[in-house]
């Protein structure tokens, strides 16, 4: 125990010296560095496929029965008959100068649009994440505890049926049974924390458990085949019960913090997908998040929504990433030491 | 979606910690655990695509109003028929036909072409490698369903558009999981005795490497074609999938969801076979793991 005491930060200084400038900003920087032609070429990707696209976007704009000079004229105003490389150079020019351009479809902010809609789905998100990781590692903790027992096979079940529903087969499932058979939630609609918190969260219950039962699913499922690794490889887990350690804070104390870095991964990983599923709850539960305006924003063409919605959720993705780097190296001191290759 | 190919990387990466073997339990229950999910599957496929071609079914488009709304169990009707009347087991079978298509479709792409980029990667490393692992990762760290949705609403709704919007997903996952597959077997005994005997690059690759990825790629499979099932349907269910009003179980499931209070069983029925399907592939993919020992 006295040699883990002075691998922590600050016990033991002659550490820290060994590397200087801590080797854990300098993997932040790398990645941060790492992060920026990755998000470049997801901007530059969407810019494309969307003006690959069959459809004129002005003709989209006034409906089918505009006048070709009406619509040349949207054109200019909208600079859309300007070639490719302009139209994308002026975008990335503006996200320089901190603007993501104003909608197509009504001339309003996009940073504006923004505004309104990733409150909701980061609410909404962040409900569903914390539920299901919290129900995870408890789950994962338990049936570890009692492998084979009559509740990890439950647990298996339970996983296996969230891992193979469809989200949105879910939403509704939840809707008929929560919202028009007992009518405990809204089916419909949101409620701003600032006019009531506890409708706030009702309305949002629904689709956070439509987006996190498959999450929590997936969760469980990882998080317990890395615990039940742990216990039954390595040699740590042997010296803990030689030494006596009683079963419970083995699992706990030993076994789950070393089984984290999969899970860790993951959610980092899984915030990227989410946006898939934002897209679809949302409409269904009629919340005005991002997602919702995403959909639409696709069927309109409005190029510059599309992109300030997938750059928002590349930037989180990349941050999560980094976060998800930060926490291995809180988690494994050798990470932290620069000890490691990485 | 919540439940994306990424996600199921990881997942598909792990080994289980536990084998049924060191379970202890019989072989017939083992056989059980592949044979009663593949069972259904083999059963669910053969019923959608043969049962219209022997045994009259109404169509499924094209229903008179005057059976519109027949709950399930009427006469004639098992299911019962929608508000326009179509027969819902007919739609139910060629929905079917449509998710078993676009997923053997799509899971094919994604074998052929991410398959082969995964392993040229794994195998030659170096540049080649370093080219396509970034290009793997861009695909992978961009939001595929927005690429997908783009593409199905930018080609208009059609089964081949769908096919192409949904490569978008299997291609750079199953490319990331046979590149680290070929990685793992670069290091082994047997290739180095392959290239130490003059065994040719090609003919490496055909006789080593692929027969050793199979099984992995196989397990992956399942799990990808279960997703590009979940997938399809949310596409139809948005709209952009297969052109109503041909059946899709999505596009099902979107049409029931407008009178989902009056007859929840519109929902209900293709939400089952739409469950029921993926979770067999799962159940397949787990149990092939499990056997395999991957």
């Amino acid at each position: 125990m006295a040699a883990a005491e002075g691998l922590r930060p600050g016990a033991g200084t002659e550490f820290t010296r060994r590397a200087p400038g801590s080797p854990t900003l300098r993997l932040a920087g790398r990645r941060l560095l790492a992060a920026i032609p990755v998000l470049w070429g997801v901007t530059f990707l969407t810019y494309v496929v969307m003006n690959l696209l069959p459809g004129d976007t002005a003709q989209l704009l006034l409906g089918a029965n505009a006048t070709p000079a009406e619509i040349h004229q949207l054109s200019v105003e909208l600079h859309l008959n300007e070639p490719f490389w302009v139209r994308y150079g002026n975008w990335l020019g503006g996200v320089f100068h901190g603007s993501l351009g104003t909608s197509l479809q009504n001339g309003e902010n996009v940073t504006t649009i923004l505004g309104a809609r990733l409150p909701v789905t980061a609410e909404l998100l962040l409900y569903a994440f914390v539920v299901s990781l919290v129900l995870a590692v408890g789950l994962a903790a338990l049936v570890a505890r009692w492998p084979h027992g009559i509740m990890d096979r439950l647990s298996l079940v339970i996983s296996m049926m969230g891992l193979s529903v469809a989200p949105y087969v879910l939403a509704l499932v939840l809707i008929y049974l929560f919202a028009v058979k007992v009518q405990w939630f809204p089916a419909i609609g949101y409620t701003s924390p600032s006019v009531s918190l506890v409708e706030n969260i009702k309305s949002l219950t629904l689709p956070a458990i439509a987006i996190g039962l498959p999450l929590f699913a997936v969760y469980t499922r990882l998080l317990r085949a890395d615990i039940l690794e742990q216990l039954q490889r390595e040699d740590y887990i042997v010296t803990a019960r030689a030494k006596g350690v009683r079963p419970w804070p083995i699992v706990l104390r030993h076994a789950l913090p070393n089984s984290m870095f999969g899970l860790i991964t993951l959610v980092a990983l899984n915030l990227g997908t989410l946006i898939g599923a934002t897209v679809i709850i949302e409409p269904i539960f009629s919340l005005p998040g991002a997602g919702d305006i995403l959909v639409q924003s696709i069927n309109d063409h409005d190029v510059p929504v599309i992109e300030g919605i997938v750059v928002v959720f590349a930037v989180v993705v990349v941050v999560a990433n980094l976060l998800a780097d930060l926490l291995y190296a809180a988690l494994d001191p050798r990470i932290r030491y620069g000890r490691v290759a990485s | 979606m919540a439940a994306s190919l990424p996600d199921l990387l990881l997942t598909a990466e792990k080994a289980p910690a536990d084998s049924a073997r060191a379970r202890g339990q019989a072989g017939w229950a083992r056989s059980l655990r592949l044979w009663l999910p593949a069972g259904f599957l083999i059963l669910l496929a053969a019923a959608c695509f043969l049962w219209p071609q022997v045994y009259p079914v109404p169509k499924p488009v094209g229903g008179s109003v005057l059976n519109a709304g027949l709950p399930p169990l009427s006469p004639g009707h098992i299911f019962g028929t929608d508000p326009v009347g179509n027969d819902v087991f007919s739609r139910i079978l060629y929905g079917g036909q449509v998710s078993f298509e676009v997923g053997f479709a799509v899971t094919a792409i994604g074998l052929a072409v991410g398959g082969s980029l995964g392993v040229t990667a794994g195998y030659w490393g170096g540049a080649v490698d370093a080219i396509i692992s970034r290009v793997l990762d861009v695909l992978i760290a961009f939001p595929a369903l927005v690429l997908a949705l783009a593409i199905a609403e930018g080609l208009g709704p059609s089964e081949l558009h769908v096919i192409w919007a949904l490569s978008v997903f299997s291609i750079p996952a199953t490319g990331r999981i046979a590149r680290s597959a070929t990685l793992a077997l670069r290091e082994q005994t047997f290739m180095l005795a392959a290239r130490l005997s003059g065994t040719r690059g090609p003919r490496i690759l055909l006789r080593h490497v692929i027969p050793n990825i199979v099984p992995q790629l196989m397990t992956f499979s399942l799990l990808g074609f279960g997703v590009v099932i979940i997938l399809e349907g949310a596409l139809s269910y948005l709209g952009l999938g297969i052109p109503l009003p041909e059946a899709s179980w999505g596009s099902m499931i979107a049409q029931g969801q407008q009178t989902l209070t009056a007859s929840p069983d519109l929902v209900l029925i293709p939400s089952a076979f739409l469950f029921a399907t993926v979770m067999s592939l799962n159940l397949v993919g787990d149990a092939l793991r499990e056997r395999w020992a991957i």
